[in-house]
């Protein structure tokens, strides 16, 4: 039998509290060694690891590429497996490779039968697909069974047509017929966060409220601790609540700083909105077992009627290239607001002789502007700034063409009062100008109303 | 007393690519009944503080966190051309040197 087929008939034959370890709440930025190998020793009943978010933005999405360098993803599966093979547990994987779709699932994938290849381990593999079949979206949508999050505008089906990748967030109803199939190592695309650890709690029948709200917080590993971190976390869960537990001595999960984690990155601290229905928090309740442990109470389930999946899409709009520069002259910093359009426009002049004026080019003025929404006025000026003129035109060659143009034109433009008639910027390598490839942009974030969400999620499982 | 002299955290991130929250943490329950009932947490001021109309505004208060989540509606969604701040995490600067 495979490990998600022993604990299920374990726990079905005695019931008792399970234990979970979130191991990491970002697979393949590190896994520190020694709270995870800690974490292994109480022998949970489940390893989970989140792998992905939206967070990092469009272009990984779209590109089909992981945000994590390929040795470090390794490494930290090769942790994952060898840990959870030799406890013989389930290790749950969710949104594989960073953003879900079928490149980062593949990619995921190869990596793990290469490390079963070389440390010789053998497993059952369930693996969940995210990835929207464009034919049904594009009837969702015109059946008006699509909705903007957050006033995203309209999705229409051209959009539907041009993403480059769709995924939908799967919540626990994939992951628990994947772990019903008795599998050892379950990988899932695009999923909720939450699935990867409440899924097998409600298969035997631990409250739903409960499940969800401790998968909230393990999947973060030690975040809900202070002071904060990546090591891995225990969670201990009964039908009235569970205990959380850093697996590194020096983080302590307090009621305060439990409770403070529901905040972190929801817009709504007492609700959490998953596919089949709301996480209620308005009676959580947080107390210290002792200095370092925390017992959580209370979580409400709101079952929906209406079940929705969140989709999200992404969308090549271009190519990106970019100018980095400083500049350390008073005039310079004084006039720039003046400066940078007035170059803007002779770029353009040069480069639209004989073609038309298809790209944009933007300035982001650090030292100044360049990272708040609304600098307020009157501020002092900086001694310097750095200048980053970010072009984003149809092909490569042609961002390539305007900033390189611009680079020129601003390096010897002439402004009022200028002194230094040699050189406008200080370039801290060349050349300065860089081709960062494709840009996308978030082209699909809608909720997909659907009777039968986990239709779309379907189950592979092959022997490793 | 300026928000950054009383407030134990004050941070941001996206909440989603369309949404930016702001979270004010505080040490004791003292602390953080005084900056709740501040005027200048408003919608109103913090709309201002950030060029955006109080709609885009909301501020709910967390009593069992001693904190205070803001949340802003981003005027670019995140990742899109002209985002200056793809995770939303350095967006708490404005937040800083409020008068509570």
């Amino acid at each position: 039998m495979s490990a998600s087929g022993r604990v299920l008939d374990d726990l079905r034959r005695a019931r008792r509290p399970m234990r979970f370890l979130g191991a990491s709440g970002q697979l393949g930025y590190g896994i520190p060694t020694p709270a995870f190998n800690a974490g292994l020793a109480p022998r949970p009943d489940l390893i989970g690891c989140d792998m992905g978010s939206i967070d990092i933005g469009p272009t990984y999405l779209g590109k089909g590429e992981m945000a994590t360098a390929p040795s470090a993803t390794r490494r930290d599966l090769r942790k994952a497996l060898l840990g959870a093979r030799s406890i013989d547990v389930p290790l749950v994987i969710g949104s594989a490779g960073s953003a879900g779709a079928a490149p980062h699932l593949e990619a995921t994938l190869a990596i793990i039968r290469d490390i079963a290849r070389a440390d010789g381990l053998h497993f059952r593999l369930g693996v969940l697909r995210a990835d929207l079949s464009r034919d049904a979206l594009r009837a969702s949508v015109r059946a008006g069974a699509v909705n903007g999050i957050d006033d995203m505008p309209a999705l229409t089906e051209e959009e539907v047509t041009e993403a480059s990748h769709i995924v939908g967030q799967m919540g626990m109803g994939p992951f628990r017929r994947a772990l019903a199939e008795d599998i050892d190592v379950l990988v899932a695309g695009r999923a909720c966060d939450t699935a990867i650890f409440a899924s097998l709690p409600t298969m035997l029948g631990f409250p739903t409220g409960l499940s969800v709200h401790m998968a909230k917080i393990v999947e973060c590993a030690s975040l809900c601790c202070v002071p904060g971190g990546r090591d891995s976390i225990l969670a201990t869960l009964d039908d009235d609540g569970f205990v959380l537990e850093s697996m590194a001595e020096q983080r302590r999960a307090t009621p305060v700083s439990v409770a403070a984690h529901s905040l972190y990155e929801q817009a709504d601290p007492f609700t959490v909105y998953e596919p089949e229905g709301r996480l209620d928090l308005s009676d959580a309740d947080y107390t210290a077992v002792d200095d370092r442990r925390c017992r959580v109470t209370g979580a409400a389930w709101r079952e929906s009627t209406d079940p929705c999946v969140k989709i999200e899409g992404a969308r090549r709009i271009g190519e990106r290239a970019v100018l980095l520069a400083g500049a350390a002259d008073p005039r310079f910093i004084a006039q720039h607001r003046e400066i940078l359009p007035a170059v803007a426009t002779v770029v353009r002049d040069l480069v639209c002789e004989d073609a038309p004026e298809d790209y944009t080019l933007r300035f982001r003025v650090y030292g100044v502007d360049g990272v708040r929404m609304a600098a307020p006025a009157g501020e002092p000026p900086p001694g310097e700034v750095f200048v980053m003129g970010e072009c984003i035109a149809p092909t490569a060659e042609r961002a390539a063409e305007v900033v390189r143009t611009l680079k020129q034109y601003l390096l010897h433009h002439g402004y009022a009062g200028r002194l230094s008639t040699a050189g406008n910027l200080a370039f801290p390598f060349t050349p300065p100008e860089v081709s960062l490839g494709p840009a996308y942009r978030f082209n699909v974030y809608h909720l997909l109303r659907t009777p039968d969400p986990d239709a779309l999620f379907p189950l592979e499982v092959e022997e490793v | 007393m300026k928000l950054s002299d009383i407030a134990q955290v004050i941070r941001s991130k996206n909440a989603g690519p369309r949404r930016l929250t702001l979270d004010l943490m505080f040490a004791n329950e003292a602390d953080y009944r005084r900056v709740a009932q501040a005027p200048t947490l408003s919608r109103e001021s913090i709309g201002a503080l950030y060029g955006l109309s109080a709609d885009d505004v909301t501020v709910i208060p967390y009593p069992g966190g001693r904190a205070i989540k803001i949340v802003l509606a981003r005027p670019v969604m995140a990742g899109d051309p002209g985002d200056r701040d793809v995770y939303g995490a350095q967006q708490h600067a404005p937040l800083l040197g409020v008068e509570i």
